[in-house]
């Protein structure tokens, strides 16, 4: 039986393959939707949570199981995760068969089982987070916390459109394509030593050399008994039947090959021994690595299909500051958020288009047009804050979050229109730092098709924190590193969100809980690498 | 070994995951150093199951360092 199984983050949409499988007079499909409802109480969303490997697996292993009960043809399943609108399917599972009657059994008898056993979970979504994904969303009035905005962020950033690319240019984005061997690999059988190919059952000691096979010559023949021919390491050997007698192994006087010793190989690298015709080498959602570009290259693909980058655009604000390369007046500072957003962008090969305006200057919306992800360094001030607002809503994006419960980055903006993201920073460089690396990195690996992204991972203390109990979770600058195994987080001085000395050393932020006062060495905490 | 936490089980643990050390432990010796880390989970334990590397295993497993390890708490998908 054919098995198909996904899990899917965004909304299901399933048909029936065309053609179906050969023999098939039925196609039973089944979506299972989220009702409005729940105990009487109207409800917007639920969310779904996966174990994703087990789930797939189990998924597997149940059909299987029922194929032996109910001889069907195909199936295939596809199960949402993340949040699901109400009104919209959480699973939708389909099974083809000779009869009806078996591909009934078998889907009601799957679902059955999926209910016990797929380690799946749903939950009703927090009601800001079921806002969010009510179409008519209005304006959620309260503070969010970080790992809300965090979830919004995934649901509003699917995947971005596809390009292709060439190999050289393709490093670091992700592949959307699976990549399946387009001929055996290798496609001939290979030589792995230099040598001297005789054949198989020929247990002779003495050869004749008839011939001569370099890397990249194709001379097929029959080999005779007592024939040999010199071949190089990666030489195609001449035909089937043979093994090759390792160079080390043989005494050469002109063309007489004498053989001093046999090792138990035959010193080949088979036709399709690393990958048959048609198997997939690289699955879509990889991200291209130095290696994964070495095997595109080796099969033939060239021009990967990939995400496009997100078109970025930066704009620093403020009546304080002046270019890095300037000698600051009294009351000036130096910009260095706009470098700060420009080397964090960069790492995704993102090259944003930066302008630096005087708040009360002006940015003409046609600098928005085509731009994904605009960025606002504002300042920390109310009034900035209130400005960055209203230039957004001049612009037609919709105020999705306006301050965070979290700490730095009180005052975050985040804003849409369309597809298109805003934030606006609060202007102090620490608080640039922190969030930009727990929101917009969110988002950027939401929009590059990697899956989920980034998240939170558990590791010890290294010197004691001294949160001082703040009544809001806080974002603390951290050095991390791995020591004998464990990560071991090393919390940065940090004075105030316009300390920049720490952010020299800055790779994590450790996550700080609520009310959290002195968290000694050695304690377990929570961090986000960056 | 990696330990993983789903669904409602992380309101207690406020982790998703976390590693142990410490090859060979049945499950029983796994439940004491989870509980250990995590003594919120002890009324939990009687409904959670244990997966094994993405397989459901029985209360005789033993569990080693390179083991990623899941408590499937009941569960409630479709």
């Amino acid at each position: 039986m054919e098995i198909e199984i996904q899990l899917v983050s965004g909304p299901i949409s399933a048909r029936h393959p065309s053609p179906l499988p050969a023999g098939a007079g039925a196609w039973v499909e089944f979506s299972g939707v989220v009702r409005g409802e729940e105990n009487g109480q109207p409800i917007a969303a639920l969310e779904y949570e996966a174990y994703a490997p087990m789930a797939e697996r189990e998924m597997r292993k149940i059909l299987e199981d029922l194929a032996a009960r109910h001889p069907c043809l195909a199936a295939r399943v596809i199960h949402r995760t993340g949040i699901v609108p109400a009104g919209e399917a959480a699973i939708y599972a389909a099974i083809a068969g000779r009869h009806r009657a078996e591909a009934l059994a078998m889907l009601g008898e799957f679902m059955d089982r999926l209910k016990q056993d797929v380690p799946i979970w749903k939950r009703r979504a927090l009601p800001r987070l079921e806002k969010a994904a009510a179409p008519a969303g209005g304006l959620p009035p309260a503070a969010h916390s970080a790992a809300e905005v965090r979830e919004l962020l995934r649901q509003w950033c699917p995947p971005l459109g596809v390009e292709r690319v060439a190999l050289a240019e393709a490093t670091g984005r992700v592949l959307r394509e699976t990549v399946a061997a387009p001929e055996d690999q290798p496609p001939f059988d290979r030589s792995s030593v230099d040598g001297f190919a005789v054949r198989l059952e020929d247990g002779a000691a003495r050869f004749r050399i008839v011939d001569e096979i370099r890397a990249g010559d194709w001379k097929p023949r029959v080999l005779q008994p007592g024939e040999a021919v010199r071949i190089a390491t990666g030489g195609a050997l001449p035909g089937e039947g043979l093994r090759v007698v390792m160079k080390e192994d043989a005494l050469v006087e002109g063309d007489a090959l004498a053989v001093r010793r046999r090792d138990g190989g035959r010193n080949i690298r088979f036709r399709g021994e690393d990958a048959a015709a048609g198997q997939a080498l690289v699955e879509a959602g990889a991200v291209l690595s130095p290696g994964v570009a070495g095997l595109l290259a080796s099969v033939g693909c060239s021009q990967p299909l990939v995400t496009r980058r997100p078109r970025a655009l930066h704009v620093a604000t403020g009546n304080e500051i002046v270019a890095p390369e300037q000698t600051p007046g009294r009351g000036q500072i130096r910009d260095s958020n706009s470098t700060l957003v420009r080397a964090f962008l960069g790492q995704w090969g993102i090259a944003p288009e930066q302008r630096r305006v005087a708040e009360e200057g002006g940015l003409h919306q046609s600098a928005l047009e085509g731009a994904d992800l605009v960025l606002i360094s504002g300042g920390a001030s109310v009034g900035r804050h209130d400005f960055t607002r209203q230039w957004l809503e001049a612009w037609g994006f919709a105020i999705q979050v306006s301050k965070t419960t979290a700490r730095p980055g009180k005052p975050l903006i985040v804003a849409r229109r369309g597809g298109a993201l805003a934030f606006g920073l609060p202007g102090n460089p620490l608080a640039h730092f922190v969030c930009l690396n727990l929101y917009v990195r969110c988002a950027l690996e939401c929009w590059s098709g990697q899956g989920a992204g980034r998240d939170f991972q558990e590791g010890a203390l290294a010197a004691g924190l001294a949160a001082g109990g703040e009544g809001r979770e806080t974002f603390w600058p951290a050095h991390w590193r791995l020591t004998a195994g464990r990560a071991e987080l090393l919390p940065l001085r940090w004075k105030s969100s316009g300390d920049l000395t720490a952010l020299a050393s800055a790779n994590a932020l450790i996550r700080v809980p609520r009310g959290a006062r002195d968290l000694a060495a050695g304690e377990r905490v929570e961090f986000l690498e960056c | 070994m990696r330990i993983r936490f789903f669904a409602h089980l992380q309101d207690v643990t406020r982790c998703a995951e976390m590693s142990l050390v410490g090859g060979g432990m049945d499950a029983d010796g796994l439940w004491r150093r989870l509980l250990e880390a995590h003594p919120g989970l002890e009324k939990y334990r009687s409904s959670v199951r244990l997966a094994r590397n993405s397989e459901y295993v029985g209360p005789d497993a033993r569990f080693e360092d390179a083991d990623e390890v899941a408590l499937i708490p009941p569960v409630s998908g479709g």
